[in-house]
């Protein structure tokens, strides 16, 4: 998997592409720095799956930035990826586009 | 020894009963001999007795004849001194007219004789054609109480006779004469003899040469009358009956008869009746003896003999057994061992060997990593000349494969080699192959052997027929000439001995190739073992207990079919979890191109159960296990962590907001609705979990989205 990070006025952009499993959250996990981040964008247009260590990760994200009321969208997933929100509900948590 | 004394004794008894029954026929024989010699001698005494009388009373009327001249009337008293001198008891002159003209007894002149019918006889001597006529003592005309005979004889020209007659009552005055002529040299068997006394003075006559030492009376020589059967008289029918007598202190038989006043006894010596009785037991006893002891010592000779025989069979026989076991050994000793199972091919084979050790063997060995020679051979012969051939020719034949990986050079090599170390003129039929594991390409040379059968993946049976150079050690600059054929993964090749072909069922059957090929195209798969356990199954079936002649010997080398499964184990930790996402990539590339749309969601499944077996279930290793076909993908995961029940929670709640959401719980949730069967059960001490996704499954089963 390969993380394209680019931070800009607040805004955090992680473009995934690859896969996002066991072996490769803990690269996501460390990548989600979120000081001083007002918006985190997850691109996952290059992303071919994603399993639960990787919902975690976003999961994790995601309490984060509504505490600090900031954003977080996840851009761009996959049929896959999409069905895995769906099948684990967190379709109706993330903001997917 | 204990044999030899039963032989002999029977013998023996044998011998005592043949001799039993022998002494009795002697016994009866002897005696039925004895009464024909006292008969004999009763006739020959009477009619000898009888002759003699005859004799002399023709003599004493000659006697008259010659000095009366002729038939003329004489004075009673001239022929009363003429009867006197002549000692006869009457004396009659009968003229032509068979009138008595002259006589010593005044009774008897002038008698007619044809006035009576006993007196007729006579009449034939006057018509001059007879010289004399002879009548047997009979009652007396003039006095019935006396016994008188009477003989005449004619004058010259038939002019009258001159009668005779004798008193039997006087008859003992000739019996002295009678025995000193005619009875001294009369023999009565060997040493009979016989007794003659006058009734009423008890005289004694006797040939015997005992009578002229002894006393000269009937009772003297011990006759005792008390002990004697009844006298028959003379003339009677008969000859009386035989009885035991003590002459001259001898037990004899005799007979007893009375004739003129005397008394007549035939004596023959009881000794001489057991004489011949006992020559003959003697004899016998001898004869039967020696036959009876050649026939024991015979029987117990040849019973001997049969038993040194027998000693020599069975320890040729033990040698034999010796031999075939050491043969067996050589033979079985000789065979490689069972190819370990690896993922390129599978080998199995099988030799066994008739009651007979014949000559089969088989051998194979692996060149490299993708080469494997393999073959099969059958020497000519039986028993340890072939056992030591064969072990020649599977060393001589494997060196040179291997020195020498053409076929052909290694076969022309091994050819000459056989040919030069055969002095008992062996020979043997081989087939022998070069397998490239990797493309199928199947190298072999045919020497005079059965040809194989090639059973296709897909159940078909095919001959590798092909012209075959001949058999090994028999040309020495033969060429083989090597062929080529092709085995596609799942292809059996068949190789084995006449034993299969010619095994016989109980009628001389043969089993035969077409029973073979069925029994190939029956075989499932072509698995190696189970072709060879299957051919000799139907052997055995065919033959139905009829004992085999040859070595039966099979091999079946299978191309492997392609994997249908694959599995590796890996630690149960990260480089596990990596290692599996790696192998999962690796099936799949191997995999039907259908399958490359569910690589995600397999991916997904297989990461988030590893992960689950990795962090809680506390296994130290796991093991995954790919099964695919072009329909579905089938993934097991075995681990020997603590048994986990990973469907008895509930599912989380989905519903819950991002900050109320437990982390964790989520990857079997996404198994489970992802797959399109999971399953989980113990075993062994092992978690195993399976999990299934079809092809063509793009995504996971959606739920609605809940309100």
């Amino acid at each position: 998997m390969t993380i394209d990070k680019k931070l800009d006025n607040g805004k955090l952009t992680l473009a995934l592409a690859g896969r996002l499993d066991t072996n490769t959250s803990p690269e996501l996990e460390a990548a989600v720095q979120l000081d001083g981040v007002q918006e985190l964008v997850f691109d996952f247009a290059g992303l071919e799956y994603i399993a639960s260590s990787g919902l975690r990760v976003l999961l994790s994200a995601q309490k984060t930035m509504s505490a600090k009321g900031g954003r977080m969208l996840v851009a761009n997933p996959n049929e896959m990826v999409r069905g895995v929100f769906e099948v684990t509900g967190l379709d109706g948590i993330f903001t997917i586009a | 020894m204990k044999r030899r004394w039963i032989i002999f004794g029977t013998a023996l008894a044998l011998y005592a009963a043949l001799m039993g029954v022998a002494r009795v026929i002697t016994t009866r024989q002897a005696r039925r001999s004895t009464e024909a010699l006292l008969d004999n001698a009763m006739l020959d005494y009477r009619a000898t007795v009888a002759g003699a009388i005859d004799t002399m009373l023709g003599s004493i009327a000659g006697q008259a004849v010659r000095e009366l001249g002729r038939a003329e009337p004489r004075p009673m008293e001239e022929i009363g001194a003429l009867a006197k001198r002549l000692d006869v008891d009457e004396l009659n002159v009968v003229d032509r007219t068979g009138r008595i003209i002259a006589s010593n007894d005044p009774h008897c002149m002038g008698v007619d004789m044809a006035d009576n019918p006993v007196t007729v006889p006579f009449l034939a001597l006057t018509n001059g054609t007879v010289a004399s006529v002879s009548q047997p003592f009979r009652p007396h005309a003039h006095n019935p109480a006396v016994r008188a005979k009477y003989l005449a004889v004619a004058f010259p020209g038939g002019d009258g006779y001159v009668q005779v007659g004798l008193d039997e009552r006087h008859l003992g005055k000739m019996l002295p004469v009678i025995f000193g002529y005619v009875f001294d040299e009369w023999m009565l068997g060997r040493t009979g003899f016989l007794l003659c006394a006058d009734d009423e003075t008890d005289v004694l006559l006797s040939n015997s040469s005992r009578h002229r030492d002894e006393a000269g009376t009937l009772a003297g020589t011990g006759f005792d009358e008390a002990a004697a059967a009844p006298f028959e008289v003379a003339g009677d029918a008969g000859l009386g009956r035989t009885f035991k007598q003590r002459i001259y202190g001898e037990t004899c038989d005799c007979r007893n008869y009375l004739f003129g006043g005397h008394r007549f006894v035939p004596v023959l010596p009881e000794r001489e009746f057991y004489d011949t009785r006992t020559i003959f037991g003697a004899v016998f006893g001898v004869l039967l003896f020696l036959v009876l002891g050649a026939a024991a010592w015979g029987t117990d000779r040849i019973l001997r003999d049969r038993d040194r025989l027998k000693a020599c069979y069975d320890a040729e026989d033990a040698r034999r057994r010796r031999e075939m076991d050491i043969a067996k050994t050589i033979q079985t000793s000789a065979l490689p061992g069972k190819v370990p199972p690896n993922p390129v091919f599978r080998l199995a084979a099988s030799m066994t060997p008739a009651r007979e050790v014949g000559g089969d063997f088989y051998d194979h060995f692996r060149y490299d990593a993708t080469h494997i020679a393999f073959l099969v051979a059958d020497v000519s012969g039986k028993g340890i000349t072939a056992a030591l051939y064969m072990m020649t020719s599977k060393d001589i034949l494997r060196n040179k494969l291997l020195a020498a990986r053409d076929g052909e050079a290694a076969f022309d090599s091994a050819n000459a080699a056989l040919c030069r170390n055969n002095p008992a003129n062996m020979f043997l039929s081989a087939w022998g192959g070069i397998l490239d594991t990797a493309t199928g390409r199947l190298q072999y040379i045919n020497a005079g052997h059965n040809p194989p059968l090639v059973r296709r993946a897909d159940g078909t049976v095919e001959w590798l027929r092909g012209k075959s150079g001949p058999m090994l050690a028999i040309v020495p600059g033969a060429a083989y000439k090597l062929r080529t054929a092709v085995l596609a993964p799942g292809d059996t090749l068949f190789l084995y001995t006449d034993g299969v072909t010619e095994a016989m069922d109980p009628s001389g059957a043969l089993f035969g190739e077409r029973r073979l090929e069925e029994t190939l195209r029956a075989a499932p798969a072509g698995d190696p073992e189970s072709v060879c356990r299957m051919v000799r199954a139907a052997v055995a079936a065919f033959a139905a207990g009829a004992p085999a002649a040859d070595d039966l010997t099979v091999l079946a080398v299978q191309l492997a079919p392609p994997p249908r499964h694959r599995t590796r184990i890996f630690p149960a930790n990260r480089d596990g979890i990596a290692g599996s996402s790696d192998f999962l990539d690796e099936c799949l590339a191997a995999a039907p191109s259908s399958l490359a749309s569910i690589s995600a969601p397999l991916h997904v499944m297989l990461d988030e159960v590893v992960s689950n077996v990795v962090n809680h279930a506390g296994a130290t290793v796991f093991e995954v296990t790919a099964e695919f076909t072009s329909a579905r993908a089938s993934l097991t995961v075995s681990d020997n962590g603590k048994p986990y029940v990973p469907f008895a929670h509930a599912d989380p709640d989905t519903s819950l907001p991002a900050d109320e959401r437990p982390i964790g719980g989520l990857g079997i949730l996404i198994v489970k609705k992802t797959a399109d069967a999971v399953t989980y059960h113990r075993e062994n001490g092992h978690n195993v979990l399976c999990f299934e996704k079809l092809a063509g499954d793009k995504t996971p089963e959606v739920e609605p989205p809940l309100p």
